[in-house]
């Protein structure tokens, strides 16, 4: 579950359930805000990621993110 | 000189049709949109039936995203304030990148969007994603709640997106006054564009608020009725001797509002001039209307008096009759106090008894087919007004068929909950 390519999974399958929309072409490179993710949403995104994986990621965290494989990170070193 | 307030945009949801000329139409010829209660049971409950707005397609109006977000009233609320810029001709404004934006021409006339503002309100709000998200909550936990779901509860959320998608930048806001709040939403942004702050303001009313509980609620207080002899079309009676409470309704109900002068300068076509408005509170009691309906008859004189006519000249009543035994008597007490025993000879229709209680949607509603009638010089019917209650005197329903009549003004009336009282006198801007 903690490995790179599921939490990419996740990401996407959140996205997808919380903005309603396609985002299969996403990868980790991704920059959040060229996905028209507005702020709001990419706390959905991480609220559902937090229920679905049973972690709570600290907002400081959220601070430095800019790709998708950023946020990937921290939920991963959220898991260890 | 004073500045005139034209109405120069209509825009309808209601349980009879998603736009304004499938509403009237319907009016006219005195259909039902009440029916039984389907969403959910009604094992229980005081009441039975609603008025429910039907095929509403919400993505014409709003991305699958936003249909989450807003609560079915502010969706109510987008689709009447955009039928009726359309209807001015100021659906130019829309911005391109919306849904629907991308087919509308642009504007072919100067305005200023700092000059053009939106008090489309709601009474009761959000009700159904209060109830989604504290369902979630306590599944799943207070952290599964959405961001979304303050900014799409608060009830100021329809003239928020309204004027997101308009690009509007004038004074926009929601008020409100229960059952009166679409009335108080019309005389607010009339006395605003007197007042000079707008020349242009998207008003009225929504609400979409039959839920389970707020069935149980409005039924424990005793307000709402049932199907009549298991027919629910006859279930919302206004005047009638066997009334006993209102249907719940849903829908919109938007009017734009204009500076006379300003409209005329782009060659708007006019539906009439809100003429007058007057506004009072009962201070009395929380539910229960003054029994001679003193707040009223004050609020309709205040209204004649901005309008500068008399009650002689009324042509034309709308009040706001919701079918409960003691606001009709209230009512037609309070009119009798306004226009003496010239009241027997004064139309009336009683817009409820086909479209139920559109609560914050109604009186807004209600000013619509009071424009349309002034300008198609005919009157809606009412139904069920099978015996008319001996208490309430000589009075003028129309029933059976449309009426063909002259309205050069016109008086409508609300009351809400609260005590709170809002007259409006339209007149025909000629």
């Amino acid at each position: 579950m903690s490995d790179q390519k599921d939490l990419l999974g996740l990401f996407k399958t959140v996205a997808e359930r919380v903005d309603r929309r396609s985002f299969e072409t996403v990868t980790r490179e991704s920059v959040i805000t060229d996905l028209g993710v507005d702020s709001l949403s990419m706390m959905q995104i991480v609220g559902e990621m937090e229920t679905e994986l049973n972690v709570q990621i600290p907002d400081e965290d959220l601070v430095e993110i800019v790709t998708v494989g950023d946020l990937c990170s921290k939920v991963e070193h959220r898991l260890v | 000189m004073a500045r005139r307030v034209a109405v120069t945009g209509l825009g309808a949801v209601t349980p009879l049709g998603n736009d304004v000329a499938t509403f009237w139409r319907r009016l006219l010829a005195g259909e039902s949109g009440v029916s039984f209660i389907r969403e959910f049971s009604t094992e229980g409950l005081r009441s039975d039936v609603c008025a429910s707005v039907t095929e509403f397609d919400a993505e014409r109006f709003l991305s699958k995203k936003e249909t989450e977000i807003y609560g079915r009233v502010t969706q109510f609320s987008l689709a009447a304030a955009v039928e009726a810029m359309d209807d001015a001709g100021l659906g130019g404004l829309m911005k391109a990148d919306v849904p629907g934006g991308e087919v509308r021409a642009s504007l072919g006339c100067d305005v200023s969007r700092t000059r053009i503002g939106c008090l489309m309100s709601t009474g009761q709000g959000s009700v159904d994603i209060f109830e989604q998200q504290i369902e979630k909550s306590r599944e799943r936990g207070p952290r599964a709640v959405s961001p979304f779901f303050i900014p799409g509860v608060m009830p100021n959320s329809g003239a928020a997106l309204i004027s997101m998608r308009f690009g509007l930048m004038g004074p926009s806001f929601n008020l409100a006054s229960a059952c009166a709040t679409g009335t108080h939403s019309i005389a607010t942004g009339a006395m605003m564009i007197e007042a000079g702050l707008a020349d242009v303001m998207v008003t009225g009313g929504a609400e979409a608020a039959t839920r389970i509980n707020t069935v149980a609620g409005f039924g424990n207080a005793r307000a709402l009725t049932r199907a009549k002899n298991g027919d629910p079309t006859k279930s919302s009676r206004p005047f009638d001797a066997a009334r006993n409470g209102f249907v719940m309704g849903e829908g919109a109900g938007a009017l734009v509002l204009e500076d006379y002068e300003h409209a005329k300068a782009r060659g708007a076509a006019v539906y009439g001039i809100v003429s007058g408005y007057g506004l009072t509170s009962d201070g009395a009691h929380l539910t229960r209307p003054n029994e001679d309906g003193l707040g009223v008859t004050l609020a309709a004189n205040q209204a004649l008096s901005r309008a500068g006519i008399g009650p002689e000249v009324i042509d034309y009543v709308n009040p706001h009759a919701t079918s409960t035994p003691a606001g009709d008597i209230a009512e037609v007490r309070a009119l009798r106090a306004v226009f003496g025993e010239r009241l027997a000879a004064i139309p009336m229709s009683a817009t409820k008894s086909l479209l139920g209680h559109l609560l914050g949607g109604a009186g807004a509603v209600e000013s619509i087919a009071v424009l349309l009638s002034i300008r198609d010089g005919r009157l809606h019917p009412s139904l069920n007004l099978d015996n008319l209650d001996p208490a309430l005197g000589s009075i003028d329903v129309v029933t059976g068929a449309a009426r063909e009549a002259t309205v050069r003004h016109a008086l409508k009336l609300s009351a809400g909950f609260g005590g709170h009282n809002c007259a409006l006198v339209f007149s025909r801007a000629d």
